[in-house]
């Protein structure tokens, strides 16, 4: 005798042991490209929203700017754009709320002044940077290393191209992968603490937990060495995900970091859901530039040695 | 009703300042602004690598040698996404690379703008593309 399933009970996701999610369903594939930029630009100083005929102008502005196939004509800008616009996926729409800055708080747009100490910190890893810049990996960008990129976070924002995550959502964890340096946080639900306070990770140590229909995640015990936007190691990071729409999620995050920034501060991105598959960035790979840019230090070292 | 909405961004300074153009690396730090460089060549091979996907060329020398060179481009993840396979660009295919040569002096250079002989793009359809938060959904 066969026994034969219904086709009904196939089709079911509880039959294949996915959870039935009481919160939400945030599973899927998210772009997150848009042009709005993480800060009110100087020109649109107290101007927080645009009216829709405002936003489609300043969309087509600034996809015409961001054409890199326009050359400049100048040797060192021609350089900095690398490349042909066929490489780039950046997004072409502001965002949907038609706010002119991704941060909602400060109301202004802008980051909050860093704290005394905060300034120090940043001056002193920036001069250390100019003055090591090609001794070695080490004085080279944890992007150009293949460690972190600066918007695949946490927390995340767009970038030049690869602006792409999957949620992977059980009742335990939800697992979110990032298409940018193919990061991917696992990130418990099970209520347990932060790791200890002296264990540093890269990207944080990532807790979740819902509020409602909302899911956040706190994230501490950052690296020394990671810093977003001047932030440092006591960065506390919130993050809120809901889902808005079946193709939108609300993606909001909190940075508090008393010792770095003066007060808080919160950005939102609407980000929409897209086509996957997301490929691999398998950055170490391929990092020939790395290379590339020790040899050149080096050519230029033997002919004006110091 | 176009000059007034012309106007209106005029009022809101909205010439839109230089954004950084950052690519994954620091092509300043890896190519030489001083040292240009136009090649046609003949594509041996890509290779379909991150971050940056490189494409070598054989340039024929005035004196009938032939000289090998590397070409960076960018993340082969954008042109994947944009429909192009590894036969979009197949070994045979002359193209002409206008770019600057790497600061170590080797035969790489970066791949500032590739056309074909005839002046067309090397893959066309992708500039501007990219989602949005309005735009760009499966639904």
């Amino acid at each position: 005798m066969t026994h034969r399933l219904p086709l009904v009970l196939l089709a079911t996701p509880l039959f294949w042991g996915q959870a039935i999610f009481a919160q939400a369903d945030l599973q899927g594939i998210w772009s997150n490209a848009t042009i709005t930029p993480l800060e009110r630009p100087a020109d649109l100083a107290g101007k927080p929203t645009f009216t829709p005929e405002e936003a489609a102008a300043y969309e087509k502005q600034v996809v015409e700017r961001n054409n890199v196939d326009h050359r400049t004509g100048n040797a060192d800008a021609d350089v900095a754009t690398a490349y042909n616009q066929f490489w780039y996926d950046r997004g072409t729409k502001a965002v949907g709320t038609r706010r002119t800055s991704l941060i909602v708080d400060p109301p202004d747009g802008h980051l909050p002044a860093l704290t005394p100490e905060g300034q120090k910190r940043a001056d002193e890893k920036r001069e250390w940077m100019q003055e090591h810049a090609t001794d070695g990996p080490e004085g080279r960008s944890l992007g150009e290393r293949c460690i972190l990129w600066a918007t695949a976070g946490p927390p995340m924002l767009p970038g030049p191209y690869n602006n792409n995550f999957q949620i992977i959502q059980t009742r335990e964890q939800v697992v979110i992968l990032n298409e940018m340096i193919h990061d991917t946080r696992v990130i418990p639900l099970d209520g347990s603490p932060h790791v200890a306070n002296n264990i540093r990770e890269w990207r944080g140590d990532s807790r979740g937990h819902w509020d409602g229909k909302t899911l956040v995640v706190d994230t501490t015990n950052f690296s020394d060495e990671y810093s977003f936007r001047g932030s440092d190691r006591n960065m506390h990071l919130t993050e809120r995900f809901t889902r808005t729409t079946p193709d939108t999620l609300l993606y909001e995050f909190t940075v508090d970091d008393p010792t770095a920034f003066t007060k808080p501060w919160t950005a939102q991105i609407a980000v929409t859901k897209t086509k996957g598959p997301i490929f691999e960035y398998a950055c170490h790979e391929g990092n020939y530039a790395m290379m590339d840019i020790l040899a050149g230090a080096r050519a230029a070292d033997k002919k004006n040695p110091k | 009703m176009r000059t007034k909405l012309a106007m209106a961004m005029a009022g809101l300074g909205l010439l839109v300042s230089a954004a950084p153009m950052w690519a994954h690396h620091a092509f300043a730090a890896e190519f030489d602004a001083t040292k240009p460089l136009k090649l046609h060549g003949v594509v041996t091979k890509m290779e379909w690598i991150n971050p940056h996907a490189w494409i070598h060329i054989d340039v024929k020398n005035p004196d009938g040698t032939v000289t090998s060179w590397m070409v960076e481009g960018g993340s082969p993840n954008t042109l994947l996404r944009n429909g192009f396979t590894k036969n979009s660009l197949p070994a045979g295919t002359e193209i002409v690379v206008d770019g600057y040569q790497s600061k170590d002096e080797s035969n790489k250079m970066n791949g500032r703008d590739i056309t074909f002989p005839d002046g067309r793009k090397l893959f066309v359809g992708s500039a501007g593309q990219g989602s949005s938060p309005d735009s760009k959904s499966d639904k």
